[in-house]
């Protein structure tokens, strides 16, 4: 399968939007795509096999309608195929690093890993608990 | 290297090492030597740490061997089952790879067919194991609030509660309107730096790729120093494949080692403390011996999860991701229902970007178009109810094992063979409308079920059920394969019912009362 198909196909997949997300293909992810899929799939070249015989040749200059009938088609036909080329696409795209920066930008989720720093949370509140204490107990007794 | 011990145990998981520890203490004396499969974790390292983390959820921490496919791990057959099996190998067993969430059995839980005409009444109850469970807290160390109202009278834990996320909160406030019992859930897990060497849990979420912190317990971290410290030997990376039998006793296994040479140990006691699948490859490797009850009534806790999307920031990304809320007020039976024994409800979060777009808990997120549309709305903006359904023992569900189908190490495999029954079905249906209603109350705006979650046969429970009567059972109640003086079995494979709560807790205080009744047994001798 060509680059420039693999770049067609993950736009496809992750085209991006006006409110910042930039498309999955056009950001440089193919390589670390063809890296993850090969990582997380013992059957990762069968995959893109597969792939490249279901789509045509001329995929990349197809307009975006034409690109997502075909990949619906492979959806369909090839399942299991088509979800690990889209499991590795997710993966390369939310957990590169310039993504997760546009992520933090948005929602305020720091761009780093979870620890060392973690997340703080606020004490539990105790005081929500009293309906429940007030109601008694609820376990049966046994013999 | 040892080849010959007292007390051999193959397993260095949560029973394993709960047991040897405390047989140890009470026998110094006694030769010990634990056998696991598996190598060290080094959870100081843990994938959280790296940009990358949520990788090592989709292969090299994923629940399920025959995805995750590591060196130490081993086949089994899950083409006749909709739940796969969901366990670790590696010192700490599957503790290393769970959420930490350590629920008690509840005194019903013990005598389902004394309460409730179903099932069968265990070999002993909930004041036999009490005692067993708080030292069992104090080791592995727990975060909760006593006063549960849907809990027997227990004694406070080492630790306040967790705190809670945006998302927690809304589904506490929610419970309350709905007059319903929930509780913070209780956890396996330091809530503060109070223990020497864990620093207290910091909400980073993923507890499942191991803590880096050494908050989040499990056994290697609660239990394997202060077991080296009074005596107790491991060897990693040993595969037992062979019980060997003289005149009807145990007398020695026999042992892989990595390079394929194969080494004996004498032992005079040995301890299976797997799990159901690898105990029942091990029983059926004696000469002999058979017992027709092996392998049935096997127990996965069906679980379904129901999804809430929220139009608001949940956060809920923060926070350990098995342990803020739990429900258990539809646990007890009321027949009113349609069912018989009940399930636990669980909230779900610390869903990261990546598990959030491939669907984590709820549904995969659509590629093209409205991709980065709907994850925006999906991102933090998510939590989940787990509705756990106590299983029953039918015959029906089982383990098999295939000896004309090797593993690498020329092991059988083990089968799993499962449906759901009637009963799991109706209580599940139950309880996934039970769960709408708690996210609707919450304020959800859309509402994802999943009716089984498929990568969740984390809880192994039953096929080599206790009991008083030999002909009904195939362990006694201090877990002694009857037909054996000496061949104890201290894995979940013993448990009779399965409860709808979360084993651990139940389990590793069975292995350290198991441990007792060694001791005494090998002192009157």
């Amino acid at each position: 399968m060509s680059k420039e198909t693999i770049i067609a196909m993950l736009d496809c997949l992750i085209p991006g939007d006006t409110t910042g997300w930039p498309a999955a293909g056009q950001h440089g992810l193919s390589s670390r795509f063809l890296e993850l899929l090969d990582s997380l799939f013992e059957q990762a070249d069968k995959y893109l096999e597969i792939m490249l015989t279901e789509l045509p040749d001329n995929f990349s200059a197809l307009s975006t309608k034409q690109q997502t009938a075909c990949l619906s088609s492979i959806e369909s036909t090839q399942p299991d195929a088509f979800e690990a080329v889209l499991k590795a696409c997710y993966a390369a795209y939310y957990t590169d690093p310039r993504i997760r920066q546009i992520l933090e930008k948005k929602t305020g989720y720091e761009a780093r890993p979870p620890q060392p720093e973690g997340y703080h949370l606020p004490p539990f509140d105790e005081s929500l608990l009293e309906p429940v204490r007030a109601r008694g107990p609820i376990w049966r007794k046994v013999p | 290297m040892a080849e010959a011990a007292d007390i051999v145990i193959v397993g260095a998981g949560a029973t394993g090492l709960a047991f040897a520890w405390r047989l140890a203490n009470l026998q110094p004396d006694l030769r010990i030597l634990l056998v696991e499969r598996g190598d060290f974790v080094n959870q100081r390292n843990a994938a959280s740490k790296k940009n990358d983390w949520e990788l090592a959820l989709q292969k090299s921490f994923h629940a399920n061997p025959n995805i995750r496919k590591s060196a130490a791990d081993y086949p089994v057959d899950e083409s006749q089952t909709p739940i796969k099996p969901a366990f670790f190998n590696a010192v700490g067993g599957s503790t290393i790879r769970w959420g930490a969430h350590f629920p008690r059995f509840r005194p019903s839980d013990f005598c389902s067919f004394s309460q409730d005409d179903i099932a069968a009444d265990w070999p002993l109850n909930y004041d036999d194991l009490a005692p067993y469970m708080d030292i069992n807290d104090e080791m592995m160390g727990v975060s909760g609030l006593a006063g549960d109202p849907a809990n027997p009278v227990r004694a406070e834990r080492g630790h306040p509660p967790l705190g809670f996320c945006t998302g927690s909160r809304k589904l506490a406030e929610a419970a309350n309107k709905l007059g319903w019992h929930w509780w913070p859930a209780d956890a396996a897990i330091a809530s503060t730096d109070s223990v020497v060497g864990r620093g207290a849990c910091n909400n980073c979420g993923p507890c499942g790729i191991g803590c880096p912190r050494h908050a989040r317990a499990s056994a290697d971290i609660a239990y394997l120093r202060a077991a080296q410290q009074v005596g107790v030997n491991l060897i990693t990376c040993k595969i037992v494949k062979q019980i060997i039998t003289i005149n009807g006793e145990i007398k020695a296994v026999e042992v892989i080692n990595q390079n394929g040479t194969i080494m004996k140990i004498n032992c005079g006691e040995l301890v299976l403390a797997g799990n159901a699948l690898s105990t029942n490859i091990l029983l059926r490797s004696i000469d002999g011996w058979h017992n027709q009850l092996l392998g049935q009534g096997l127990m996965l806790h069906p679980t379904a999860i129901v999804t809430g999307y929220f139009k608001e920031d949940l956060q809920s990304y923060a926070g350990p991701f098995a342990t803020s809320i739990v429900s258990q007020q539809f646990c007890e039976t009321d027949q009113a229902r349609g069912f018989l024994r009940g399930f636990q409800m669980q909230v779900l979060r610390g869903q990261g970007p990546l598990s959030t777009a491939l669907g984590g808990y709820g549904e995969r997120l659509p590629w093209g178009a409205q991709h980065n549309r709907d994850f925006d709305s999906a991102f933090g903006r998510s939590i989940s109810l787990t509705i756990t359904c106590e299983d029953l023992p039918e015959a029906e569900n089982r383990i098999e094992v295939d000896k004309s189908r090797l593993d690498k190490f020329g092991m059988p495999t083990a089968r799993m063979i499962y449906r759901l029954g009637e009963n799991s079905l109706k209580m599940r249906d139950f309880g996934i409308a039970r769960a709408r209603e708690w996210l609707v109350a919450a304020g959800a705006q859309k509402i994802v079920v999943t009716p089984l979650s498929e990568q969740a046969g984390f809880h192994l429970m039953g096929t080599a059920q206790m009991g008083s009567c030999a002909k009904k059972s195939v362990t006694r109640n201090d877990g002694r394969v009857h037909g054996f003086e000496n061949l104890t079995i201290i894995d979940a494979s013993v448990f009779v019912t399965s409860s709808p709560v979360n084993p651990t807790s139940t389990l590793q205080s069975l292995a350290l009362r198991a441990a007792d009744l060694m001791s005494a047994r090998l002192a009157a001798a």
